[in-house]
């Protein structure tokens, strides 16, 4: 009969459908498998800002909770001890996602296949005199930029956080230049999450709800935060920040010294440098790159300028930038008004400086 | 629907092992990625600033998850409403110090904490004693806050456990998640005992023992105890510091484990309250293989004792019973 043939029909088909539905689930779950680990180097590691980087990485802060790594981590032969040191530690730790770990004083060895450079080393501000400070880094730095360039992975992307972190970057890429020039990049993030708190403290609210604040420039101390195109969360949606606040005297004076006067701030209470905020930051500049920024939020990154806002090209200047696939680009078209002008151009004119400082010193 | 916070009191936050903690307990490594927290930091007096600038650091650092801080010298404020409990502060041993006077400071600090602990942290908070002699010091806090289940005051192992995973994986060549189950019995002290005899290593092949891939029991007897017993001094040998890194990762991983449940077929160490399971004598905090299941622990039953072993379990507790009645001489 009819009817009952269709019946006897449909529920042989359901009976493949299942059939085939167990095996296609059963042969995929073989393809479950681990990442590749990444390779990830620290130099400066055996510092302060090292030892609290180094477990947030291999706990995934950095890259994720699904991704391995491996660590090279390197410093100074007078550091070697305590280098091991940090190595013990970390294998103390059990972490389940960080598959080994390489400490050596030898830059060659340290750099070999790394797909990102976290650069923490350089010589120390010791007198107020920022021409000091670059002459007594210009070698480190041309010397890794060397070291990258022969034996880091072609596309590893690198962030330079001791200063003059910009200057630093900017002699990095000038001497390794087949590393292209957009995966090289400063930290400002440091800064913008201190903007987030001066804000999320003026007007009490998490700073989980507000965004777009942003850095311009260079990390020294005339970082320019803006806080004009920032937007706060509430329940009735993304409201401007500057209106919140209702003080623009103060998003342009206090606001402003409080970001920039925060380090010493902290420096003075602990009797310590920053370590663990500047970390963290570190781990959000290198998540935010390569896994991207959430729809409708950017952050700042100090990057090579491109002609953007009418900033000189050629240097690495901090802008507010959106990620996607692994690369940044500089958001375009905020409306930059007089004030922020005059502190963006004076900014340019301090990377300009020292970018002819630091020439100055290499011939 | 985020979860409530969950309120974290970190003593002694102003030194090296809080400052390594706060940011893994803000960036959801103790509690997990959807858990927000709040944190409070207790330190003493002249630590003030120092602490206030830890404040700021967490707050400049933006996480997510962290929905308050309180920083504070007032013990009262620090411990009203606490959830989680992580004793890291204590008075340290400095040269000249005999192991008597190092103990009656100690005893004095857990026996005011425990008075504030049990009059203003939430019902059912979970404590976990870090600071030296932390099985000791965890006991005094038992006595003295009694109205505290006694099941809730744990002091940690977890570190010395990492620690023997650790050497495992290097001798054996594997992955260190790879290997599990190793035991720590005992004090946290020289005469802690890491036992590898129910030890296991995840393989191709199955689960392997470790005593027989590592086929060497005379190492596992002397070189792997006092290379896990001594590693401490031998990373503030290299360090010039204390093991701050890896001993917050192991408070982190000991509440974690506690809070969350361990994996199924996976035993994990912790200083518990001694119940007389394995001939142990009960009342004191005695370090276990325990599982974790719904935010309580229990001890890992019917594993075989050998002689060797018997000796090693025995020496720990009876420098615990030792403490046990140091302690409570420095308190009449």
């Amino acid at each position: 009969m009819e009817a009952l043939d269709l019946v006897q029909k449909l529920v042989i088909l359901s009976v493949c459908l299942y059939l085939s539905w167990r095996m296609i689930r059963y042969v995929w779950s073989f393809l479950d498998v681990e990442k590749d680990p990444l390779i990830v180097l620290v130099t400066g590691a055996a510092g302060q800002i090292g030892y609290a980087l180094l477990p947030m990485i291999a706990r995934g802060a950095m890259l994720g909770q699904d991704q391995p790594v491996i660590l090279h981590i390197l410093d100074t032969e007078p550091n070697e001890e305590t280098l091991k040191g940090v190595k013990m530690e970390l294998m103390d730790g059990a972490f389940p996602l960080l598959k080994d770990v390489i400490a050596t004083t030898d830059v060659i060895e340290a750099c070999k296949g790394v797909e990102i450079a976290i650069m923490l080393g350089g010589f120390p501000r010791s007198k107020d005199d920022n021409k000091d400070l670059i002459f007594q880094n210009v070698g480190i730095y041309k010397a890794q930029a060397s070291a990258l360039e022969q034996h880091a992975d072609s596309n590893c992307k690198v962030l330079v956080v001791a200063s003059p972190a910009n200057t630093n970057a900017l002699i990095l890429k000038e001497f390794a230049p087949s590393i292209p020039e957009e995966n090289i990049t400063s930290l400002t993030r440091l800064d913008h999450n201190r903007a987030l708190n001066q804000i999320s403290e003026n007007i009490n609210v998490p700073v989980s709800d507000i965004k777009n604040v942003i850095i311009w420039g260079n990390h020294s101390s005339n970082v320019y935060p803006d806080g004009n195109h920032a937007t706060v969360n509430t329940v009735v949606g993304h409201k401007s920040a500057k209106e919140l606040i209702a003080d623009d005297h103060w998003l342009n004076t206090d606001f402003i010294t409080n970001v920039q006067m925060r380090g010493q701030t902290i420096t003075k209470a602990r009797r310590l440098p920053c370590a663990f905020s500047a970390a963290s930051a570190v781990c959000d500049h290198m998540r935010d790159w390569i896994l991207g920024t959430p729809k409708g939020t950017w952050v700042s990154m100090g990057v090579y300028s491109d002609g953007s806002y009418g900033i000189q090209p050629g240097l690495i200047y901090s802008f507010p930038v959106t990620c996607e696939k692994g690369e940044w680009s500089i958001v375009q078209g905020l409306k930059i008004d007089e004030f922020a002008r005059e502190k963006m151009d004076a900014l340019e004119r301090e990377l300009i400086e020292e970018k002819t400082v630091a020439y100055s010193y290499l011939h | 629907m985020a979860k409530d916070p969950v309120r974290v009191l970190v003593t002694g936050a102003a030194g090296q092992i809080g400052y390594a903690l706060v940011p893994m307990i803000a960036r959801g490594i103790m509690l997990g990625p959807d858990q927000p927290v709040i944190l409070h930091m207790l330190d003493i007096a002249p630590a003030a600033e120092a602490l206030n600038g830890v404040k700021m650091e967490l707050v400049d650092a933006a996480f997510p998850l962290l929905k308050g801080v309180v920083a504070t010298t007032d013990p009262v404020e620090a411990c009203t409403g606490v959830n989680v409990a992580v004793m890291v502060g204590g008075f340290p041993r400095k040269e000249g110090m005999e192991r008597k006077d190092v103990m009656s400071k100690n005893v004095s600090i857990y026996k005011s904490q425990a008075s504030a602990l049990e009059k203003h942290a939430a019902a059912n908070c979970k404590v976990l004693v870090v600071a030296n002699p932390a099985n000791t010091n965890a006991l005094i806090l038992k006595e003295f806050a009694p109205s505290i289940p006694e099941k809730n005051i744990t002091c940690l192992t977890r570190l010395d456990h990492n620690r023997a995973l650790g050497q495992i994986s290097e001798k054996v060549n594997v992955q260190v998640s790879d290997v599990k189950n190793v035991i720590i019995w005992g004090n946290h002290s020289s005469t802690q005992y890491p036992d590898v005899t129910h030890a296991t290593v995840t393989t191709s092949a199955g689960e392997k023992p470790v005593p027989a891939l590592v086929n060497d029991d005379e190492w596992l007897k002397s070189g792997f105890i006092s290379t896990v017993q001594q590693r401490g001094a031998a990373i503030i040998k290299a360090r010039k510091f204390s093991s701050a890194l890896s001993a917050a990762s192991s408070a982190c991983d000991h509440i974690r484990d506690w809070v969350c449940g361990t994996p199924e077929g996976t035993w994990v160490s912790m200083g518990v309250y001694s119940d007389g399971s394995y001939n142990v004598p009960a009342g004191l905090i005695y370090s276990f293989p325990v599982t974790c299941r719904n935010g309580e622990w229990s001890i890992v039953q019917g594993l075989s004792i050998d002689e060797f072993s018997r000796k090693k379990l025995d020496l720990t507790a009876e420098e615990l019973t030792e403490e046990k009645a140091l302690a409570y001489s420095c308190l009449s």
